[in-house]
């Protein structure tokens, strides 16, 4: 077993995992997480991606060993009580989910998307978005939320 | 009509905070005490008889609590399931039949184990020749998969169709439909086209796996599973495994996806099994590529025999297809009915003969999948309508105009008219798409995809509950599988009450306490479960008046709800104290019942009259590299007629989505084999459209005829955008490129072939 400290959406936790252990299993198993949304488990739907200090990280396929000392943050780590991150606000206000499966990840991925443009063109949001899979949308109002996103302070109030 | 006058404009985005924040609870995240899990094993041959399975090693391995293999079907009361007609086993028995075949089930103490364990069973498999395609199978000598007669009943059709089970050798089910005489219109039409289309097979691929926890309580079952639907599979469960219905017991939250793939009974039996031989509750979530060999979209090949009169008006139609079921027959039966009545189109015929044979070949099996025969029928009409103007020299819009169904000109002999205005969205599509400044070295096509929806002698039924202090709940047993069926509901109840919709929630689905319907799919829930809910609410409501009318002793007719109050004259009285002052204790509910039903009707072409026409407007514009074949849509216009909208923005993300599924099967999705084998049953191989994949003006329309027949004009719309989208695409490659695409997807080596077929044309005028 290995000993592996994050902080997780900003509480420091330590965890004894085995080498084959990934980021997803503890979260959903372990801390009841279970926002963090396991679809293809092979790192190509996007549905786990969580933040590893701010870089969107599929959770399915990232080893508990590799993320020792980072800062994660899954979707329970956005909103507090009547408080939504912007990003959440907005894929709301755009009704930009339909089942939901691949919300969390895609929020998540978003929240990466702006920190790192804050005022992304068509073409990088779709680009960044490439690792995010929704079925069910077609993706108009997701592309439209992140615009939506875009023009709001970090937390909203809903 | 009533419900309308309280009509107010609030989004129906009811329980969505919960979807942002992570805390839905779906079957996947579902857990209970004590729970173990398990994994498959799978075939790795296309066809062989299992002639010994090893579980030994695998039982060896701590942790392993059983291995479930067909030996444990002999207790079963009935160890087949399928729709009708039922031909496959809840897990191999001496036979597999597909790459993926079920064959062993292992129960341990995590997924981890329970692999390991499926990788340590030893079978010894005596491979036999595979038929792996539709033409292999009807081949003279082909082998069978099967032998003897397909168990199950044919599935009831109305007096212009014919429901013949097993008429030749891998072929476990033919329908006709017919009307008029088609051989003798043919004979006197002034031209005839006779073209075949082939439409590949895609996966459903949705995001949350199959998943379902089972567990048993003595001889009780109890369900947790991602099934769409719940009464459905509550009674397959109790025929498998000889119970009352009332011994099976179904939750079903919210669906992480479906689109067909998890309606009728799936991984449900195996898991209840495995959970009963383990005497302990156990979670079986399949992987994605085990999604991938579960269920797909028929694979079909059509051939249409058209003919038209001197004045380019469309005659009559014969038919001819096959489609090709896989392993299973799973909904074959249901979807070659559905594809054969819906050959004929949104156009006016004499006559119409179609026969849809279902193939089966040693593939995944096939099944529901949004459109249900219809994106067959509509990509073959639609593209060969097309082809006709072409070589009629007619436009292709104005050749539909002049054969389009007018509203409520019966789609058939004793059908429903059409409940919508075909050529007015033709019509005004085409002048968008055709605006003078668009770039002419692209082509734009259009196609009009059409189904019927709601289900055949459809029916559900409902109860809405008014707590004394105004809340409402909604109970039914229509499945959230992300079209937000729960709120739509829930506004149609307040809307008939008067109450606000935020005064509504909508009860979890419990099959112990929710009154029952056929399952979330046909587009049915906001139109058939939709008018039970409506009379439920009415009934409510008039309990709520007789109440108040007794006690303040005058007529209900004098009375009116006016939020939580009643109305007399010009005095309003509280309904809350009312009722705490008659009922005491913990106050009272008044409990409305509600229940619809579509009746049987022999003498209609499928034995009841259709429910709703369901048009799937498209349009594209495309350009053609010629040196690649690489097609780029520019824009993609689709749209659907919802009768009455209750929320714009459902509607178009319930169109649009399914068109996004629409547009990757025209253009790359598509699931291959290479000889026996799937070529891309995984994740990564298998491509779905991405963000970056759409067009860069892809938009959507809700139009609102007003004629359907669910509350205040509404119908359904969910499966519309998938109808029209291939073809509209195929249409406008061959105005931009002169390709003329035939089969799907429309990938750059399909696209270069007919480019040469073209130039091979032009070069030889004498073909």
């Amino acid at each position: 077993m290995i000993s592996v400290s994050v902080t997780l959406n900003g509480v420091p936790r330590q965890f004894e995992v085995s080498p084959r252990d990934v980021l997803a299993d503890v979260l959903r198993e372990q801390c009841g997480l279970t926002g963090c949304k396991v679809g293809c488990d092979q790192g190509v739907c996007g549905a786990c991606t969580v933040l590893a200090d701010d870089r969107p990280v599929a959770a399915c396929a990232t080893f508990m060993f590799k993320i020792d000392g980072a800062q994660i943050t899954t979707v329970e780590g956005l909103a507090s009580d009547d408080t939504l991150h912007r990003v959440q606000a907005a894929f709301l206000a755009c009704g930009a989910f339909q089942c939901g499966f691949c919300t969390s990840g895609m929020i998540l991925s978003v929240v990466a998307l702006l920190a790192e443009h804050p005022d992304p063109d068509e073409q990088t949001i779709r680009t960044w978005l490439g690792g995010n899979l929704c079925r069910c949308t077609g993706y108009g109002p997701i592309v439209a939320a992140v615009r939506e996103a875009a023009l709001h302070d970090a937390l909203v109030t809903v | 009509m009533h419900g309308t006058r309280h009509l107010r404009g609030e989004p129906l985005f009811g329980n969505a905070r919960e979807r942002v924040t992570g805390e839905t609870r779906y079957v996947f995240d579902a857990e209970v005490p004590r729970m173990l899990h398990g994994k498959l094993l799978r075939s790795p041959h296309a066809h062989a008889l299992i002639r010994r399975i090893d579980t030994a090693p695998a039982l060896a391995i701590p942790g392993v609590v059983c291995v479930v293999t067909g030996a444990d079907l002999a207790g079963l009361a009935d160890p087949l399931y399928g729709v009708a007609l039922r031909d496959q086993p809840v897990i191999g028995v001496d036979r597999v039949r597909y790459v993926g075949d079920v064959v062993a089930a292992v129960v341990a103490v995590d997924e981890h184990t329970a692999f390991r364990a499926t990788q340590a069973i030893v079978v010894d498999y005596e491979p036999l020749p595979a038929v792996m395609t539709m033409a292999d199978a009807l081949a003279p000598g082909a082998p069978t998969l099967f032998e003897g007669p397909t168990p199950g009943v044919a599935p009831g059709v109305g007096n212009m169709s014919q429901s013949i089970v097993d008429p030749a050798p891998n072929v476990p089910y033919e329908y006709r439909f017919g009307y008029g005489d088609a051989t003798r219109a043919l004979q006197d039409a002034a031209r005839v086209f006779t073209d075949t289309f082939d439409i590949s097979r895609i996966n459903h691929f949705m995001l949350e796996p199959y998943v379902n926890v089972a567990r048993w309580t003595g001889s009780r079952l109890e369900m947790w599973s991602c099934n769409q639907d719940p009464f459905v599979l509550r009674a397959d469960l109790a025929r498998i495994f000889g119970l009352p219905v009332t011994g099976v017991r179904v939750h079903t939250p919210p669906v992480g996806g479906g689109f067909g793939g998890k309606s009728y009974c799936k991984m449900e039996p195996l898991v209840a099994l495995m959970a009963r031989k383990a005497r302990a509750p156990v979670r079986l979530a399949l992987s994605m590529d085990e999604g991938l060999l579960t269920l797909v979209k028929h694979p079909a090949s059509l051939t249409l025999t058209t003919g038209v009169d001197h004045d380019g008006r469309l005659i009559a139609r014969q038919a001819e297809v096959m489609i090709d079921g896989g392993a299973y027959i799973d909904a074959s039966a249901l979807v070659a009915i559905k594809l054969g009545y819906r050959v004929g189109g949104p156009y006016r015929w004499q006559a119409i003969a179609s026969r849809v044979r279902v193939v089966r070949t040693c593939t995944v099996p096939s099944g529901s999948f949004r459109g249900f025969g219809g994106t067959q029928a509509s990509w073959a009409s639609e593209r060969q309508m097309d082809m006709i103007a072409q070589r009629l020299g007619r436009d292709p819009v104005d050749f539909r105009l002049a054969n389009l169904l007018k509203p409520h000109e019966p789609f058939a002999p004793n059908e429903r008219g059409i409940d919508c205005d075909f050529a007015f969205e033709l019509d005004r599509l085409a002048a968008t798409m055709r605006a003078p400044t668009r770039d002419t070295t692209r082509g734009v096509g259009f196609a009009i995809g059409l189904k019927d929806a709601g289900g055949t002698g459809n029916h559900a039924q409902a109860l809405v509950r008014i707590t004394q202090s105004g809340d409402v709940v909604v109970s039914a047993a229509a499945v959230d599988v992300g079209q937000n069926a729960p709120a739509a509901l829930c506004r149609l109840a307040t809307d008939e009450i008067g109450l606000p919709l935020a005064a509504a929630s909508y009860a979890s689905i419990d099959t112990d306490h929710s009154p029952p319907d056929n399952g979330t799919h046909v587009s049915c829930a906001t139109m058939v479960t939709g008018l039970a809910v409506q009379m439920a609410a009415r009934d409510a409501r008039a309990q709520v008046l007789q109440f108040a009318a007794d006690r303040l002793d005058c007529s209900p007719a004098e009375l009116s709800l006016e939020g939580w109050n009643v109305r007399r004259g010009n005095t309003d009285y509280p309904l809350e104290p009312m009722i705490r002052r008659y009922y005491g204790g913990i106050g009272w509910e008044f409990i409305g019942r509600g229940a619809f039903k579509q009746p049987y009707d022999a003498d209609t072409p499928l034995g009841a009259r259709n429910m709703s026409w369901m048009p799937c407007w498209s349009a594209a514009e495309v350009s053609v590299d010629t040196e690649t074949g690489l097609v780029t849509v520019h824009r993609l216009v689709v749209g659907a007629d919802a009768g009455r909208a209750l929320d714009k923005a459902v509607c178009l993300g319930q169109i649009e989505g399914a068109a996004a599924q629409a547009f990757g099967q025209a253009l790359f999705e598509e699931l291959r084999y290479r000889g026996d084998l799937p070529e891309n049953a995984t994740p990564i191989t298998y491509r779905v459209p991405r963000a970056g994949d759409m067009p860069s003006a892809f938009e959507g329309f809700v139009a609102e005829h007003g004629l359907g027949i669910g509350p205040g004009g509404l119908k359904g719309i969910g499966e519309a955008g998938m109808l029209g989208i291939a073809a509209a695409i195929a249409n406008a490659i061959q105005y931009a490129s002169g390709a003329c695409m035939t089969s799907m997807p429309f990938t750059p080596e399909r696209v270069l072939a007919a480019l040469d077929a073209h130039s091979a044309t032009l070069l030889d005028p004498s073909k």
